[in-house]
């Protein structure tokens, strides 16, 4: 795909405030390194920005959304004044936590599919060393913008038509922060939010680990997985991949290799969710282990390595509880 | 291709499978919820979408893209018994489905009775994308999905059968008896929404 226009602008944190700084903006044009850097983003952007992404209805719940009318402006008209508005945006949403950023919009073409990617640097500062005649010159700079591994933040959108643009892709390297950061650039500057509510991702991964343990033909992968129903707790209101979850955790290859299997697809897989501990105790409530002596010990899942005392002896392991009797039921099945 | 041939291959391999997935998925979602009558999900028939597609708004067509353009070609329907179940069927599927229109239709005044009914534009679940070959060209990313009691969803079938009878052009007293029959649709629904939340506090 080829780029055909690349604009940049300065955007102050300006939040709040009743007078927003006036914005310093520039085409990018040339054959230079900023141009090869910009053109780099842009083709990579697509496989970069992991977060499937949608724009949110307007207030009154119609299909209109004010930062994707600014992006499709600029998508037909790429012009200075298209990206200022944008810029304008972004910067009427930026807090000082954020910092100074340098903004680019660039857009472009492969027959009929336009593509536009939305991507901000944050300011830094650092030291330049200039080497010369065996002399070394340090100087202290500021305003340096790098794609930060930090906070670095893009968005991208592909379409042929005004009709499509509705979804696209984004990265986000603070979207595990405090809320206020978190919401910044999806929710706030792209009024966006994932493709994937909490809930259908928390459920869909659930449900998947449930599977995945009923079709575990070893004793040690199933308590592994078990295992990891406690300890996704820990993870509530995060936002994850599933790829992501099972790597943090430290599954083993067969684990990991059974929950893959129950999604119908590597796309699924890769989809960013935030966890909700509520919905996945609504699908994984209980855990139950069941010994070759008939006995079968039931807990809730979070709570099972709490309330049962686990000594190993060689093969065989002993349960242990202790607390007062307020139930005691018959039933037809084990499950 | 024609729109008509390329609509016939995007209504068999892809609306119709997906259809049929976007319906369990509905369904599994709703699990739990009482008094839902039915849930139904439909790919807009070959028929349909070209009579829509040719649609002219003041003497302009009103689709330029009309593959893309076309929302419903997927429509699901939820049909509740009372009208406090509407709500609960529309906040469990906010939970689970993301909605880039969300819509409450009712008639224009309120001294008029006419359509009712919850209507959401939804992204289409990757869970359902996902088991359809080719679904990146073939499938829409949107579905459109009504939520409704009985009583609405009969008066909209009934009125939508007359209204799309050719030749058949109602009188002002045909129209009068329409609007009287929707007037009755959207009384009873107060009325039984009444009984049932008396009975709920009873």
């Amino acid at each position: 795909m080829k780029v055909q226009a690349i604009h940049s602008f300065l955007v102050h944190p300006d939040k709040g405030q009743e007078e927003q700084t006036t914005i310093g903006g520039t085409r990018v044009t040339g054959q230079n390194r900023l141009v090869e850097m910009l053109t780099d983003v842009f083709t990579a952007a697509p496989e970069e920005c992991k977060h499937d992404i949608y724009f949110l209805p307007n207030d009154a719940g119609e299909q209109k959304n004010e930062c994707r009318d600014l992006l499709l402006a600029y998508v037909n008209g790429p012009s200075k004044a298209n990206g200022l508005k944008l810029a304008q945006r972004l910067q009427s949403v930026t807090t000082h936590r954020s910092k100074l950023g340098l903004m680019f919009v660039i857009v472009g073409r492969k027959d009929a599919l336009k593509r536009i990617v939305v991507s901000r640097f944050p300011a830094d500062h650092g030291i330049l060393a200039d080497e010369k005649d065996a002399n070394l010159n340090v100087e202290f700079v500021e305003r340096v913008f790098m794609q930060s591994a930090t906070a670095y933040k893009s968005a991208v959108y592909e379409g042929t038509s005004g009709a499509h643009f509705w979804k696209g892709r984004a990265i986000d390297k603070q979207i595990n922060s405090d809320v206020s950061v978190a919401n910044y650039w999806i929710r706030e500057f792209l009024k966006s939010d994932f493709a994937v509510t909490g809930a259908a991702g928390t459920r869909r991964f659930a449900v998947s680990l449930r599977d995945a343990i009923a079709a575990a033909d070893t004793v040690a992968t199933k308590q592994e997985l078990s295992s990891l129903a406690h300890l996704l707790l820990n993870i509530d209101g995060q936002v994850k991949n599933t790829a992501q979850i099972l790597h943090e955790f430290h599954m083993s290859p067969a684990a990991g290799l059974l929950i893959r299997n129950q999604f119908p697809s590597e796309k699924v897989y890769a989809e960013s969710f935030k966890f909700t501990a509520d919905e996945f105790r609504q699908h994984i409530a209980f855990r139950s282990v069941e010994l070759d002596n008939g006995a079968l010990l039931t807990a809730s899942a979070s709570g099972f390595d709490d309330v049962f005392t686990r000594q190993q002896t060689g093969n065989q392991v002993r349960f242990s509880t202790v607390g007062s009797v307020i139930d005691d039921k018959l039933r037809k099945t084990k499950s | 291709m024609t729109l008509e041939q390329e609509y016939a291959r995007r209504y068999e391999h892809a609306l119709q499978p997906a259809a049929v997935s976007l319906q369990e998925l509905i369904v599994d979602y709703l699990t739990g919820l009482p008094r839902i009558d039915r849930v139904t999900v439909r790919a807009k028939s070959v028929e349909r979408f070209l009579k829509k597609a040719e649609a002219v708004v003041e003497g302009e067509p009103k689709y330029s893209e009309p593959m893309s353009q076309i929302q419903d070609q997927i429509g699901a329907r939820v049909v509740t018994f009372y009208l406090a179940d509407v709500e609960a069927v529309a906040g469990r599927i906010r939970k689970y489905m993301n909605p880039i229109e969300i819509k409450t239709l009712v008639p224009d005044s309120e001294s008029e009775f006419g359509y009712v009914g919850q209507h959401f534009i939804l992204l289409l679940p990757t869970d359902v994308s996902a088991k359809i070959p080719e679904a990146d060209a073939l499938l829409p990313p949107f579905f459109e999905l009504q939520v409704k009691t009985l009583f609405q969803h009969a008066w909209a079938e009934a009125n939508h059968d007359l209204l799309y009878k050719p030749v058949f052009a109602l009188s002002a007293d045909q129209r009068r008896k329409v609007a009287f029959t929707a007037a009755q649709s959207w009384g009873a629904d107060m009325i039984f929404e009444e009984l049932h939340q008396t009975g709920a506090r009873t």
